[in-house]
């Protein structure tokens, strides 16, 4: 589609009087901000010495959610693994021992070194069990390290949430059917500037 | 010949089409959403699913329409008729009927196996309503992972559409499965201690809708839509049922039944479908190997494993065998083979020499064949509707057509078993390929006498052990060729999954000891087959479609099956 | 005597070394503050210990020298930089001097007559370890970096020399240390920067263009040629260009406060009558303080203007400074022959930079016109 003539605003070159082609003055308001700018604080963080503060819903390192038994939440329906473009994802499902609950993750490992924090497992999980965390600098030793199984995957939940590092994206809303039969009436709607304050970012 | 009328589309049918209105629709294009109706199965019009306007075309061109809609499934297609499935009448009935079904659908879609191939999905998706209106809680029933030993069910995913009951009263005829309480309270289950176990049991899985009924052997396996499919057929037995071979990454998860009339119908058998797992065994010849013996040294033997040097070494040492003694060089022809292994290496050999023997191998017989649906004594009842057949390999039609082709005289088996005893061989080529336990250990310490005794099989047996030359060939679900069944029906199967680790193609390693040019491909080399061999005539065009292709002159041989000659 | 020379040598050269690699951690500071950024701090107390460890840094990386080059000029040019540079200091005066050989003399070679034509010579010479360096790489780049500075190194020596006869005009003497005692004597308001404004605006360009310092450094300009002629150059042979490159800016500071900002002189702490104890050590520091302070202004544009295009560093060399150091120094011949006051120069100086302005924009209104699109909607706006 054409633009048409109305959409377009001409816009005249600005006209150079005796005072801009002296260049000097222009010389001199650049090294005034130049000099200005000498004396504003630095934005750099230091970053090993002081680690940033991230948005709750930044994508680091995933996590995989607990229920309120402390029973991982995955149901290993795989959509996270379908949904994953990097591929990096592994589950094998099998039958729980729990009377609740039909099928879990025996093995769910996610090679942190594949995947491309994209958060399309997280979009596609139904029980909200996979989540990323606010957790960027992650490194390794080895490529075995940084392939995180379930118990691994477990443990940066437990991390996040005693470091009151939950993802902001854990308060979203209702629950999937699969998840839980129950959702508390209070967790289903948790605005976020509800949240405590400690949680939002500045 | 008969006309109606489907969705202001005329559709005629001849007059030997039987059909029903979900039949006659589909032929027209028209889908007609259906639970409880099957082909094979009787009808019972209780899902509701198939509901439709239904009318008369007068022969005064007016149409009188029935006040209510009907089930499709159980209106014959005759002339006349006038249905209509796209009216607002039809869509609300088929929103309605999916609301109901689904009202104490648990929607575990994440943690069904069903999920992805489940009709449920499907027809909300293209005929239900987004939303549920139900206020109350669903109600929650137990599993039942009782019902057999490979098939556990869920059963809130049930909705009663009673195409595995009726499947046990009316194909395997063992009738282990009812439906018990009435109403919303109706579940299925079986009779106290007399578990679903049948030969045939696995069908209901695949008979089953949604995903009610689930295979113990597949359960939380795989997720569908990862699975690929290809075309096969199921080399269990020689009724050669056509099947999917359902593969991920390589590995086979699961045969399903592909429907074939001229093959077995809708169905497979349980011997078939959980009978592949050697395919992917521990067992399996990973490499070749070709041991050397070294007279000077100490009897230790050095081996070699490149596939060039092995298949150079064969192909040299058969040669000079057949210069100076061609009768003392055998093949043994394994009833696994396919029609264009069998050719290539039957051609091959009577190359080298036309007095080389070739012997179709030991054909494996297990009791008798076994026909369904069977009474309450266990007894065959008329018509029969499936049949597991004695014979426990799926080509030896195929392969005794191609040796018969090159050989005028037909060498028994138990000719090359004395010869071999009595040390009167050179050479001999044994291929497998089947699942273990072909060759009793007897026939394998005969043909170990052979000095020069190459083995090409699937699996690491006595014979393989005994071998000086092994091959890792390929099982029938990564190789493409053509199975000729019982009947004389030629099917092809198709590749799903690479060889193990070094393992070649069989049709491959006879290319490549024979030094013919070029690729293995199933089509040009059926289409030769066909020129040479006059029973093959049928299939010249290489393609062989879906559903196979009879050959005529292999149903006489067919017919005088003789199993005399197959060790009991 | 010789061993004093050669102590006043090594002093010198010890000390413009040591100051290089400060001026380098100073200029590093700056641009960080200047970017709103810290800066090197890693290394030792606020990073104090960072051109110690560039400089071994330098010593121990590999020296790799490329395959196809022509060695011995290869290995030549980065001395040929360095030598040249520290060669100019010879006559550059540091401190007061006197013309009694007895005293001390602040300048390792005292009484030149020629100084300033030495040193015009002397620099000239640095554009042969560029063109060295450039041809002996062996790499286009290079080449491309080495014929841009040799030309722009041509063009700039035009206005630089030019701007400076006036001083040695006024002076009536070509020895920097006449020059320092002509401002001294005639106090703060006789200072060159106050009669000859524009020639020192045209010197300190010039001198800029000469060092290549942003923003003309082009015959390194990342974008276009990689590191142009020393691409091909690592180690401390790499060390070798970058300290001449900063002994230059050295350099062209002592020249310019000297020539323009009276050398040692300062109104009332420093004045060529004044005689106290430690009175030389003062005007040194004077001096000092002055060359600081336009060492940090040229790095100060450093980070303000943006590098120029090619074609318009040549037109402001032979378009602008040339022509304007031509009339500038037709005015102090007026000046001398007639015996004007000096005030008369400077506003001569400053009318001349005016109009020289008036015309530059009446040339970029005119390429404007010409240039503008032209379209049926512009008559409407």
């Amino acid at each position: 589609m054409a633009i048409s003539e109305k959409d377009i605003v001409w816009v005249e070159e600005p006209s150079i009087g005796l005072w801009e082609a002296m260049y000097l003055p222009a010389i001199a308001g650049g090294l005034a901000t130049t000099i200005r700018h000498v004396f504003q604080k630095p934005v750099t963080e230091e970053y090993p010495e002081v680690k940033p503060v991230l948005p709750l819903n930044y994508r680091g390192v995933h996590r995989l959610n607990r229920d309120e038994q402390g029973r991982v939440k995955c149901v290993a329906c795989m959509l996270c693994a379908t949904a994953c473009p990097a591929h990096c994802i592994d589950i094998i499902g099998a039958p729980t021992p729990w009377e609740d609950r039909d099928k879990y993750p025996v093995k769910f490992e996610i090679d942190e070194l594949r995947c491309i924090y994209c958060g399309m497992c997280e979009e596609a999980c139904p029980v909200d069990a996979i989540e990323l965390t606010s957790i960027f600098d992650l490194t390794g030793l080895s490529r075995q390290e940084m392939i995180f199984d379930k118990d691994k995957l477990l443990s940066v939940y437990d991390k996040t949430v005693q470091g009151g590092k939950d993802p902001a994206r854990t308060t979203r809303g209702v629950l999937g059917p699969a998840s839980e039969n129950l959702v508390p009436a209070e967790r289903m709607a948790w605005p976020i500037d509800e949240l405590p304050s400690s949680q939002v970012n500045s | 010949m008969s006309t109606l009328t489907i969705n202001g589309q005329d559709l005629t049918l001849g007059d030997d089409e039987q059909l029903n209105v979900v039949q006659a629709a589909k032929k027209a294009g028209v889908e007609i959403p259906h639970y409880c109706w099957h082909p094979s199965l009787s009808v019972v019009a209780s899902c509701r699913m198939c509901l439709v306007e239904v009318g008369e075309k007068k022969p005064d061109g007016s149409v009188a329409m029935m006040p209510k809609l009907v089930p499709a499934c159980q209106t014959p297609a005759k002339a006349n008729t006038v249905v209509v499935t796209d009216s607002d009448k039809v869509k609300q009935a088929q929103a309605a009927t999916l609301e109901y079904l689904l009202l104490n659908h648990p929607l575990d879609c994440p943690t069904c196996d069903q999920a992805g191939e489940c009709f449920l999905q499907d027809y909300s998706f293209k005929f239900g309503n987004a939303e549920t209106r139900l206020q109350e809680p669903k109600e929650i029933r137990k599993d039942k992972d009782y019902i057999g030993e490979q098939i556990t069910l869920f059963t809130d995913r049930c909705v009663m559409c009673s195409r595995c009951v009726r499947f046990t009263r009316e194909i395997s005829g063992t009738a282990e499965l009812q439906i018990v309480n009435r109403g919303t309270h109706a579940e299925i289950d079986i009779y106290p201690g007399n578990p679903c176990d049948n030969k045939l049991a696995g069908n209901v899985v695949d008979l089953c809708p949604v995903g009610a009924l689930c295979s113990k052997d597949f359960l939380y396996k795989q997720r569908v839509w990862w699975l690929k499919s290809r075309n096969s057929v199921c080399p269990g037995c020689s009724t050669g049922c056509s099947i999917h071979v359902d593969q991920n990454e390589d590995h086979i998860y699961r045969l399903k039944p592909r429907e074939n009339p001229l093959a077995q119908g809708d169905f497979m058998c349980d011997e078939g479908r959980f009978g592949f797992k050697y395919v992917q065994a521990e067992e399996r010849l990973t490499a070749p190997e070709w041991k050397k013996p070294q007279p000077e040294s100490n009897g230790s033997s050095s081996s070699v494993s490149r596939w060039s040097e092995i298949v150079n070494h064969v192909r040299e040492s058969f040669r000079l065998v057949a210069k100076k003694s061609p009768r003392s060089i055998a093949a043994v022809f394994s009833p696994w083979m396919t029609c264009e292994e069998a050719y290539l290496l039957a051609s091959w050999l009577k190359k080298l020499s036309p007095q080389v023997r070739l012997t179709l191998g030991p054909i494996p017989v297990v009791g008798e064949d076994d026909r369904y649906p069977k009474n309450w004594r266990g007894e065959p009842l008329e018509p029969t509707k499936f049949t597991i057949r004695a014979e426990k390999c799926p080509n030896r039609l195929g392969v005794a057509a191609v040796l018969s082709h090159f050989q005028s005289i037909r060498e028994d088996f138990s000719s090359i078993f004395n010869a071999a005893r009595a040390g009167e061989l050179q050479a001999a080529y044994v291929v497998g390929g089947g699942p273990p336990g072909w060759l009793s250990s007897d026939e394998v310490k005969a043909l170990a006498q052979v000095p020069l005794l190459v083995a090409q099989d699937i699996l690491r047996s006595e014979l393989t052990n005994a071998a000086q030359v092994v091959l890792p060939g390929a099982s029938f679900a990564e190789k493409e060729g053509t199975y000729v069944n019982h009947a004389g029906l030629a099917q092809m199967i198709l590749r799903s999954v690479h060889p193990v680790a070094e393992g070649y193609n069989d049709c491959r390693i006879f290319m490549e000891i024979s030094q013919r040019e070029g690729l293995f491909n199933a089509r040009v080399m059926r289409k030769e087959i066909a020129e040479q061999i006059s029973a093959f005539r049928p299939i010249a065009s290489g393609d062989l479609g879906e559903y196979g292709v009879m050959l005529p002159a292999l149903q006489g041989a067919a017919k005088q099956a003789n199993l005399s000659e197959a060790r009991q | 005597m010789i061993t004093v020379w050669a102590v006043k040598i090594g002093v010198v050269l010890g000390m413009i070394l040591t100051s290089c690699a400060y001026l380098i951690y100073i200029e590093r500071k700056l641009a960080a503050y200047m970017q709103d950024r810290i800066g090197p701090n890693r290394v030792g107390p606020f990073g104090l210990l960072q051109p110690l460890a560039d400089g071994i840094k330098f010593l121990l990386k590999e020296d790799v020298v490329p395959r196809h080059c022509d060695r011995f000029l290869f290995y030549m040019a980065p001395s040929l930089a360095i030598m040249t540079t520290m060669l100019a200091f010879a006559v550059v005066p540091f401190g007061p001097t006197s013309t009694d050989p007895d005293e001390w003399q602040f300048v390792i070679a005292p009484g030149v007559d020629v100084g300033m034509v030495f040193i015009f010579a002397v620099g000239s010479l640095a554009v042969y370890s560029i063109i060295l360096g450039g041809w002996a790489s062996n790499n286009k780049y290079s080449m491309l970096g080495a014929l841009r500075s040799s030309a722009q190194v041509i063009s700039y020596e035009i206005p630089l020399g030019t701007s400076i006869l006036g001083v040695v005009l006024l002076a009536g003497s070509l020895n920097l240390e006449d020059i320092i005692q002509f401002q001294a004597s005639n106090g703060f308001l006789h200072w060159n920067l106050w009669t000859q404004p524009l020639a020192a605006l045209i010197f300190a360009t010039s001198a800029l263009a000469e060092s290549n310092r942003l923003p003309f450094d082009l015959p390194e300009c990342e974008q276009e040629l990689i590191g142009g002629y020393h691409t091909e150059y690592s180690a401390m042979k790499f060390a070798m260009f970058f300290l001449g490159e900063y002994t230059h800016v050295i350099t062209i500071s002592f020249l310019m406060s000297v020539l323009f900002l009276g050398g040692w002189h300062f109104p009332w702490i420093a004045e060529v009558g004044s005689h106290y104890n430690g009175v030389g050590a003062v005007k040194c520091g004077v001096l000092a303080a002055k060359v600081f302070a336009i060492i940090i202004f040229i790095m100060l544009i450093r980070w303000t203007i943006p590098r120029f295009r090619f074609d318009q560093l040549m037109s402001l060399a032979w378009q602008g400074l040339v022509p304007l150091s031509f009339f500038n120094l037709a005015f102090v011949m007026f000046a001398k022959q007639f015996n004007w006051p000096v005030w008369v120069l400077t506003v001569a100086s400053l009318a001349l930079l005016v109009g020289a302005s008036a015309l530059n924009g009446m040339r970029l209104q005119r390429r404007l016109r010409v240039g503008s699109v032209s379209s049926p909607a512009l008559g409407k706006i």
